[in-house]
């Protein structure tokens, strides 16, 4: 015993403190694990496989949204170099051009904004997340501004597009994106000062952005990217009407 | 430094060592599955069944572009003209992006009592998310830039005031959209927690015609990538 003593008080103070700092956090550890062991096994034997089956959906679509996207591109070449191009082919053509790029279906550049909407700090209460309607408010926002095109974290907008809340993160065309969210969108050159003076934006700002303490940062940019909407344009239900009239 | 002393230091390094290691392998398990590592079981198990039929609906786009472009490659090797597959496709693209009528069953659903812009523009989100087609608010078609706004009474839509009872219809799977909007704690329950004086009506409807838009839709401002 005054050996064992002896050989502790020899050591350095360092080292003893050093050795009680791990002691006490191995204890911890040990406690955490104890007290949350069965919870942990449950959850994370439920949470795994779907966990690794959500990535690989999620690998599946990028690589599906990606086919579509080349595959569009490879038929767009292929109308375009019919050896039969009469003057009224090339209408045609210059009209499915146009639809295409009305619908979404073609990346477009051009001037415009950047928002990023991140979760406040503040509190840290559900409030203070970004939630699928405070990305619908911007977007629907930016539409009323006189916005061409938007894109939320790279997943372009059409008139089919749903914006739904999954847990703390969003479904987009039914691509998961977590937070933090850039909005891209393209439009006229005062396009921020139409959405700064409109009074939803202001309300959203004032109602909703500065109370919770989310985060919303902007710039304007004289190059915007918009990629391709990369989803499926079938209809199963609806049918075109030749005439454009009720 | 006696052997004692340069053991201690060796067991405190040793420890210390595989701390970092251990904290490390944490750290890279969770940047991983960025986001997903935070829902829980029953969120996993919705965001696992939206992927799948997601991906069902994009396999069977990739399959009919796959056959789209494979005949007109044979037309091309062929030297007959595209006519054909140009005018099909520019009725399809139009018809989607609504700038063209179109047609088909669905539902109506009658607005009528105070409500604000954000609770139809919840409908209307919820209706794209169950599948719809192509969808018109009193008329007038909803397409990319067409939003409703605006206070209760005082509701608009692309420039055109809303009334105080008004027809949202839908092109899509009557039972599929009804089933969606009208579920226990739907976006109906929702809608008219917030609206409590807002009266919602879901009606199957067999057939119907939603007229074009009338707004321009095609960019002005953007212009394609190459």
């Amino acid at each position: 015993m005054t050996t064992i003593l002896g050989r502790l008080r020899g050591l350095p103070s360092v080292q003893v403190t050093l050795a009680i700092a791990l002691l006490v956090l191995g204890f911890l550890i040990a406690a955490q694990i104890s007290a949350e062991g069965p919870r942990n096994r449950y959850s994370s034997e439920e949470r795994s496989p779907l966990i690794e089956t959500a990535l690989r959906l999620q690998s599946q679509q990028e690589a599906l949204k990606a086919d579509i996207v080349s595959l569009r591109t490879r038929i767009g070449g292929l109308e375009a170099q019919d050896p039969g191009a009469a003057e009224s082919l090339r209408r045609l053509y210059k009209e499915l051009e146009d639809a295409r790029l009305a619908a979404g279906l073609i990346a477009v550049t051009g001037r415009g904004l950047a928002f990023r909407l991140e979760d406040g700090t503040q509190g840290g209460g559900v409030d203070a997340l970004v939630t699928a309607r405070d990305v619908r408010t911007l977007i629907e926002d930016l539409w009323l501004a006189g916005a061409e095109g938007i894109a939320v974290n790279g997943e372009r907008i059409v008139g089919s597009s749903a914006v739904l809340d999954i847990g703390g993160s969003i479904l987009a065309n039914s691509a998961y994106l977590s937070p933090p969210y850039t909005l891209t969108a393209i439009g006229p050159s005062d396009l921020y000062d139409r959405l700064r003076a409109s009074v939803a934006f202001v309300a959203f700002i004032r109602g909703r952005v500065e109370p919770s303490g989310l985060r919303l940062s902007v710039a304007e940019l004289d190059k915007v990217d918009l990629p391709a909407f990369a989803g499926t344009v079938r209809l199963r239900y609806a049918t075109p009407v030749e005439s454009g009239a009720p | 430094m006696t052997p004692t002393v340069r053991r201690n230091r060796l067991t405190i390094a040793s420890m210390a060592g595989l701390l970092g290691i251990l904290v490390v392998g944490q750290l890279r398990g969770q940047a991983g599955v960025p986001g997903l590592s935070n829902l829980t079981v029953i969120e996993l198990t919705q965001l696992v069944a939206n992927l799948t039929t997601s991906n069902d609906q994009l396999r069977n786009e990739v399959a009919a572009l796959g056959r789209q472009e494979a005949h007109l490659i044979e037309s091309r090797d062929r030297g007959d003209t595209t006519v054909g597959e140009l005018t099909a496709d520019l009725a399809r693209i139009r018809a989607w992006a609504g700038l063209t009528a179109v047609s088909g069953q669905g539902i109506a659903i009658t607005v009528s009592g105070p409500i604000g812009g954000d609770g139809v523009e919840e409908l209307l989100n919820e209706l794209r998310n169950a599948g719809a087609e192509a969808i018109a608010v009193d008329g007038i078609r909803v397409v990319a830039g067409a939003v409703v706004a605006g206070s209760p009474g005082a509701l608009s839509i692309a420039n055109s005031a809303l009334g105080d009872s008004f027809e949202i219809r839908a092109i899509g799977s009557p039972q599929i959209l009804t089933g969606t909007l009208t579920r226990t704690g739907g976006v109906i329950a929702q809608v008219g927690a917030t609206y409590p004086n807002a009266r919602l009506t879901v009606t199957p409807v067999e057939s119907m015609t939603l007229a074009a838009t009338d707004l321009k839709i095609g960019p002005t401002d953007a212009s394609p990538r190459l």
